[in-house]
């Protein structure tokens, strides 16, 4: 067959960065926001072609006899027609300029611009616009009130824009305020959200009631979920939540069932807790990859958000401790009472989530 | 030969638009003096009202003029409207073409289907049918496939349209710059080289784009048309077909066109 394959292959490829739409025209759109209490907007085109269109829908006979610009001004009521402003969806009137500069020539045509202006309904949220007057693709460049950015959509004749905020974009955060709400997130993501990981870390307090002990334990756990946090972020360590999640519930049933038959820190457990951090550590990072990281503050975002964590962490043994571990720590029936049935309360917890993750 | 039907409508840019869009070349003038520089606009619309589409080299597969001296690039300046310009020395009838790269667009159905039907693509519509793909959104690949006829000076002998290899290709049989309105002029549509026949051929006037003149090809892919007035003239036409396997498209459209200016008072070469 005659009929090339590779020059559609090739439109599809050209035609990637731009539109699935007729060909780009000469019309081109840009709208300023003064200040939020008035509007701007400028349409440059083809000045013949827009005053045959308006006279052929206006049906009167041809103005040849008249610049276009006059003809322009006396379309003026035909032109508002396929015309349409609006705030929150409410329309509004322009009042509408009409100037055309350049004259008709073999190699330039007439260039019709068309200010239109008036008042932003007070309170106003949204702006929106068609414009039905040209059969190519145009664009609409809107400038972000208050800022200098300007944002550009190519549109069909008659297709309505994408509804323009005219709320002011929110300022990129400082690194002080990433830092903070980093922390923020981190410390949530322990408390209240992550009651596997309160559990886990309970789990370690209630083991021995010497500080030592538990310094040495929440060391290895930290030192280990700041690795594999790090490395997941960073695309290095990749191991699907399937795996990880059932892992880390079952990580807590181990200490947790460890702890009704164990009173004493044995270096293994040290060294187990360490595993356990590099699974808990895989875990903070999906919760972090969801949330998002900015990519100008990374690093900042990245490393306050495991000290969030580490906080809340921190903050649970500290809660367990002047709860409990002050006051009954040293009470002959802390194991008995405390340390067993709590942890059996949390072994069955554990064992419940790792059976809840596997089947999902 | 297939009967030609004079076709009043009172559409006037109705409220929707048509679906789809033709397009043209419109010279500054279709009977400039040799050696006057033209500028050739392409232009983008329905009923003769067309925008400009500036010149796109990403856009253009062939963009050419063929007279006596063979065939030549038409050039111009990237981005600008007109999007060729030209000059041509030597008395005679110039063919411009332009032949554009395939462009994908997406249509919702309802467009699409009213489309086949404007384009009297019924053909496709009723494969879509058979298809059970009515209320689908088509994907489609288009191109364009647009000539002009300008004569220039006052030539002596009157070479006509010629062909110039486009992928779908309407061509003049006589020379509209020899003609008188009121006469007939037979057009024939090629696809691939080869005519095409049962195909919806449309002319219409600059001055009266509403009073369209339709046929339907015959079986050389040849319809006639009594031109009725002077004035510069659209003819034009779309052909269809099932995009081949691998083009990430439903349908590849060619969009046909060819416009001249009939001039009864021309001093040019006498009709025949």
């Amino acid at each position: 067959m005659k009929f090339a394959i590779w020059r559609i292959l090739a439109a599809i490829s050209l035609c990637s960065a731009s539109s699935f739409a007729h060909e780009i025209g000469t019309t081109r759109v840009s709208v300023v926001f003064q200040q939020g209490a008035s509007y701007e907007i400028e349409v440059v085109t083809d000045a013949a072609a827009l005053a045959d269109k308006l006279q052929a829908v206006s049906g009167q006979a041809p103005q040849s006899d008249k610049t276009l610009q006059v003809q322009l001004q006396n379309y003026d009521e035909v032109f508002r027609r396929r015309l349409t402003i609006a705030f929150d969806g409410i329309v509004v009137t322009p009042e509408i300029d009409y100037s055309v500069s350049g004259t008709a020539t073999e190699t330039s045509a007439p260039v019709a611009t068309i200010r239109m202006s008036g008042a932003i309904p007070p309170g106003a949220h949204e702006f929106a616009w068609t414009y039905s007057w040209t059969f190519a693709t145009y664009s609409l460049s809107v400038r972000e009130p208050g800022g200098d950015n300007e944002t550009t959509e190519w549109l069909e004749g008659g297709q309505a824009s994408t509804p323009i905020s005219l709320v002011s974009p929110r300022r990129p955060l400082s690194r002080t305020a990433i830092a903070g709400r980093y922390l923020a997130l981190g410390f949530t993501h322990i408390v209240p959200y992550g009651l596997d990981h309160m559990l886990f870390v309970l789990g370690i307090f209630l083991l021995s009631r010497r500080l030592r002990q538990v310094l040495a334990q929440v060391s290895a756990f930290t030192v280990a979920h700041s690795i594999t946090l790090a490395l997941s972020i960073y695309g290095i360590v990749s191991v699907s939540p399937k795996v990880v999640e059932p892992l880390i519930a079952v990580s807590i049933a181990y200490v947790a069932i460890e702890n009704i038959f164990m009173s004493e820190l044995k270096p293994w457990r040290v060294a187990l807790v360490f595993a356990f951090g590099l699974l808990h550590g895989m875990g903070f990072a999906g919760a972090l990859k969801e949330l998002g990281l900015p990519r100008s503050e990374f690093v900042t975002a990245l490393v306050t958000f495991n000290m969030g964590v580490e906080s809340g962490q921190l903050a649970v043994i500290g809660a367990a401790f002047l709860l409990v571990g002050w006051y009954c720590g040293r009470r002959p029936w802390y194991r008995r009472i405390v340390v067993v049935p709590a942890s059996m309360m949390i072994a069955c917890t554990a064992v419940y989530w790792t059976v809840q993750r596997l089947s999902f | 030969m297939a009967t030609v039907r004079l076709v009043a409508l009172a559409l006037v840019l109705s409220a929707a638009p048509l679906a789809a869009h033709d397009m043209w070349i419109e010279p500054s003038s279709f009977v400039p003096e040799t050696g006057k520089v033209v500028g050739l606009r392409l232009r983008v619309g329905q009923d003769f009202l067309g925008d400009p589409i500036p010149r796109d080299p990403e856009l253009i597969d062939q963009f050419i003029s063929v007279d006596s001296s063979g065939r030549k690039p038409v050039y111009g300046r990237d981005g600008t409207d007109p999007a060729g310009l030209v000059r041509v020395t030597d008395p005679g009838v110039v063919v411009f073409g332009y032949q554009s790269r395939p462009k994908p667009i997406v249509l919702p159905a309802t467009t699409f289907n009213q489309y086949l039907k404007e384009e009297g693509l019924d053909a496709i519509a009723e494969l879509r049918e058979r298809r059970h793909q009515t209320s689908s959104d088509a994907r489609e690949v288009f191109e364009r496939c647009a000539k002009s006829l300008v004569r220039y000076g006052t030539p002596a002998d009157a070479q006509a349209d010629r062909v110039l290899g486009l992928t779908l290709e309407l061509v003049a049989e006589r020379n509209p710059y020899t003609l008188h309105a009121g006469q007939d002029l037979p057009v024939s549509l090629t696809y691939q080289g080869l005519p095409l026949p049962g195909a919806l051929v449309v002319a219409m006037n600059r001055a009266k784009p509403m009073a369209k003149i339709m046929a339907r090809t015959d079986s050389k892919g040849r319809v006639t048309f009594r031109l009725p007035e002077d004035g510069v003239w659209l003819i034009k036409a779309v052909h269809m077909i099932p995009a081949p396997d691998g083009t990430n498209a439903d349908w590849a459209s060619f969009w046909g066109s060819l416009t001249f200016e009939l001039k009864s008072s021309a001093t040019g070469v006498a009709a025949k």
